[in-house]
């Protein structure tokens, strides 16, 4: 199982700061898709992925344990 | 060396030697809203040498809560941000040599002002910018710190061409998100904690303390509590067009910008955003509305309205701002409102 983490406006439109799923063995991006829809989340896509508190593309394959954040980037200033 | 910079000194990693160091550099801010007032005005009080601040905008009265350079009087004169930062800035310091620019941070004008600048502090709005800048930094070898906030939430990642990943590493596009400070709203504490990061990091580069320059991506929401330090030592993308081994800069190049033109007779300007990902039009009325916009639309565009700004947005992105025919004013309304 893969706890997944949400920041900024993620975590309100999650509603959670934090979730459990099971990714072990999925690309980033498939898990992207696969949180998105779960959730109702535009713009994952975007989102920067961070496992185990390190940037990860979006070709790698998640073990089982991995801590998996979605950091959008955001824009003001 | 005078009194004036004794505090800074007395801190070891500075020094005098780091001062003159300080002294003999040029920072360019692009951008001078709530980071670049905040960034500037650090900057200046620790004794930079000559300071560049470029913005398209003028002081509102909304700007007052967070922008800390400016004052009510700025809103009653309408001023130019540029202007009123560099007058704010003199009377700060008056041993810097401050200039400021008045308009549109384009990849032309960003490459003339390059020239001798030694380090550029992000302080726009907009990731079109930002991807601009970027490939700027990586062409001319000048390092940038990235910042950002929007709510209670902020961001910075420091890039040193040659040595760290790049922005387009990292984000390969360019974002459309329709989360700003105009939609989701920002707290002057979020504000200034994104300075403090990129300040700090001003202040290694500028004395040249390579060793202690951040290399993680750092975010924080300081209401929710949550600080998060990303590593990049496998972000750096070999194939990336701005630091790979091909480099093609796409953000200098025309196509990959926001275009922008004047409709004849309509009193229009129509901006048209480069390889949009769509907006969610019904997720964006709903945000318009929040603001208190009147907004009508349909399945295919939405218009908005509230007192002079009007405005019709697509689903591709594409939006007509109704009521200018000035270039700067509308981009200056769609990125505060898009991003």
């Amino acid at each position: 199982m893969n706890k997944v983490l949400f920041f900024a406006h993620l975590r309100d439109e999650v509603g959670e700061e934090s979730v459990t799923i099971e990714a072990t063995g999925k690309t980033v991006a498939e898990v992207k898709a696969l949180v998105a829809e779960q959730y109702k989340l535009q713009k994952l896509d975007s989102a920067m992925t961070a496992i185990n508190e390190e940037f990860a593309p979006n070709d790698e394959v998640i073990k089982d344990g991995d801590i998996i954040a979605f950091i959008p980037p955001v824009s003001g200033g | 060396m005078s009194e004036r910079y004794s505090r800074q000194t007395l801190f070891p990693p500075i020094g005098k030697d780091g001062q003159e160091r300080i002294r003999r550099k040029h920072v360019l801010i692009i951008g001078a809203g709530a980071l670049g007032s905040g960034n500037a005005e650090v900057i200046t009080r620790a004794g930079v040498g000559k300071l560049t601040i470029v913005d398209r905008d003028y002081v509102e009265a909304s700007n007052l809560q967070r922008q800390q350079l400016y004052t009510e009087e700025d809103v009653a004169e309408k001023l130019p941000k540029a202007a009123a930062a560099e007058k704010r800035l003199k009377a700060i310091n008056s041993e810097v040599e401050i200039r400021s620019m008045i308009g549109d941070a384009t990849p032309e004008k960003l490459a003339e002002l390059a020239g001798d600048v030694d380090l550029i502090i992000d302080s726009t709005d907009n990731f079109e910018t930002r991807m601009a800048i970027n490939d700027i930094s990586q062409k001319f070898e000048i390092p940038w710190i990235y910042g950002a906030c929007v709510a209670s939430f902020g961001m910075s990642f420091t890039v040193v061409p040659g040595q760290t990943p790049c922005l387009n590493c990292l984000l390969k596009t360019i974002p459309i998100q329709g989360m700003t400070c105009d939609t989701a709203g920002i707290i002057g504490p979020a504000v200034q904690m994104v300075i403090a990061h990129q300040t700090a990091e001003a202040l290694k580069i500028l004395v040249e303390d390579w060793e202690a320059v951040r290399t993680s991506f750092v975010s924080f929401d300081l209401w929710r509590n949550q600080y998060s330090s990303m590593k990049m030592s496998r972000a750096k993308d070999p194939g990336c067009l701005s630091c790979g081994e091909h480099r093609e800069y796409p953000y200098l190049n025309a196509e990959n910008m926001t275009k922008t033109s004047v409709l004849c007779g309509r009193d229009t300007v129509q901006i048209r955003p480069p390889h949009s990902e769509g907006v969610d039009l019904s997720d964006m009325a709903g945000k318009l509305k929040a603001l208190g916009y009147e907004v009508k639309g349909n399945p295919y565009l939405l218009s908005a309205e509230m007192e002079t700004n009007r405005f019709v947005l697509f689903q591709d992105g594409r939006a007509l701002i109704h009521g200018t025919k000035d270039i700067a004013q509308a981009k200056s309304l769609y990125n505060r409102l898009l991003g």
